[in-house]
């Protein structure tokens, strides 16, 4: 008798408690469109203007105005396993199901972004031409590839040629 | 007696799943930032304020097409503002006021309305019309960052309107 009264209350208590979180969350819900893939689409066109933004300044030696966009580098990458939720996956998606089956490296290849646009971006506050040169050089594949070779579906032109049948 | 074990059982269900929820939640949201929201806002709005700053430069320069980049930079993070300002997060570093939280719905609409005015920059921008990309930014910074500053951020000194001159304590 006294174990279901508790029981109750246990439920009760669980009750409110999720009620009151989904509260506290629910506004995170409408950050976005709704469309995960648009949503996560429109991040990366911009990373990739900051990154062309970024190669266009170190040619023209402005190596401190790349800091503004390896920031924003660095604060979109923080977004991007958000915009991934798990059966994401449509027509117009490049993103491979490995993203879902190898969790942790996916979160870990956004974090090696994150880590490298930081690092670009103190550089380039720091001033220092010869190190920013030096991070821009190995961008593509230490940063960008890291996650792109193994959870993106590449574009045409840098398919691979398919083998012959 | 009875009453006392289903308060117990409200308090451990609630503990519960309160800590499953949280958990779960926390995954997608708290973890992207620091913790510490009033750094991590101050940290966005930097980077609002220098996409802005070179958007400048580069409309100086003639170049109304590049600043397409940091409108977007700045429409991107514009959607991140609201959820870096949770009740009570007002401390000696912060230039936010307590009007925020008082006028929550008056803020929601001013970051709202610099989204809105940042995505017009960046329209501007990619129609590559100087002309019209320069419009937009003669206001932009009355009507996109001036519209939140105004009502609902303590005045950097030197926007300051000159304070009545102020006696220092007797010592």
């Amino acid at each position: 008798m006294e174990l279901r009264r508790v029981r109750t209350g246990v439920i009760l208590g669980s009750l409110v408690a999720l009620a009151l979180v989904g509260c506290a969350t629910g506004k995170t819900a409408t950050m976005g469109s709704g469309d995960p893939v648009a949503d996560r689409q429109r991040l990366m066109k911009n990373n990739g203007a900051n990154w062309a933004e970024i190669q266009s300044k170190v040619k023209a030696g402005n190596v401190e105005g790349v800091a503004v966009n390896a920031e924003a580098l660095a604060l979109h990458a923080q977004r991007i396993t958000l915009l991934f939720p798990e059966g994401s996956l449509t027509d117009k998606s490049k993103a491979k199901p490995d993203i879902w089956q190898k969790w942790p490296e996916f979160q870990a290849a956004a974090k090696n972004l994150e880590n490298r646009a930081g690092t670009l971006r103190d550089q380039a506050v720091a001033k220092d031409a010869a190190a920013v040169t030096a991070t821009v050089a190995t961008f593509g594949r230490e940063a960008c590839g890291t996650c792109h070779t193994p959870f993106r579906v590449p574009p045409p032109q840098q398919q691979p040629a398919a083998p012959r049948s | 007696m009875n009453v006392r074990h289903v308060k117990t059982g409200v308090i451990l269900g609630g503990l519960v799943a309160f800590a499953l929820a949280s958990s779960a939640t926390g995954q997608s949201t708290t973890k992207i930032w620091s913790g510490d929201p009033v750094a991590d806002r101050q940290r966005l709005m930097k980077l609002n304020g220098a996409s802005w700053a070179d958007a400048q430069a580069k409309l100086k320069a003639g170049n109304a097409e590049a600043v397409a980049v940091n409108a977007e930079t700045m429409t991107l993070i514009a959607t991140q503002i609201v959820a870096l300002f949770p009740e009570g997060s007002l401390t000696e570093k912060s230039k936010a006021k307590p009007e925020i939280w008082q006028k929550w719905p008056e803020f929601e609409a001013a970051v709202k309305n610099y989204g809105l005015q940042a995505e017009k920059l960046r329209d501007a921008a990619r129609s590559k019309d100087q002309a019209a990309t320069e419009a937009v930014a003669k206001e932009f910074g009355r009507q996109a960052c001036g519209t939140c500053h105004t009502p609902f951020r303590v005045p950097p000194p030197q926007q300051q309107p000159p304070s009545p001159p102020q006696q220092l304590p007797p010592r």
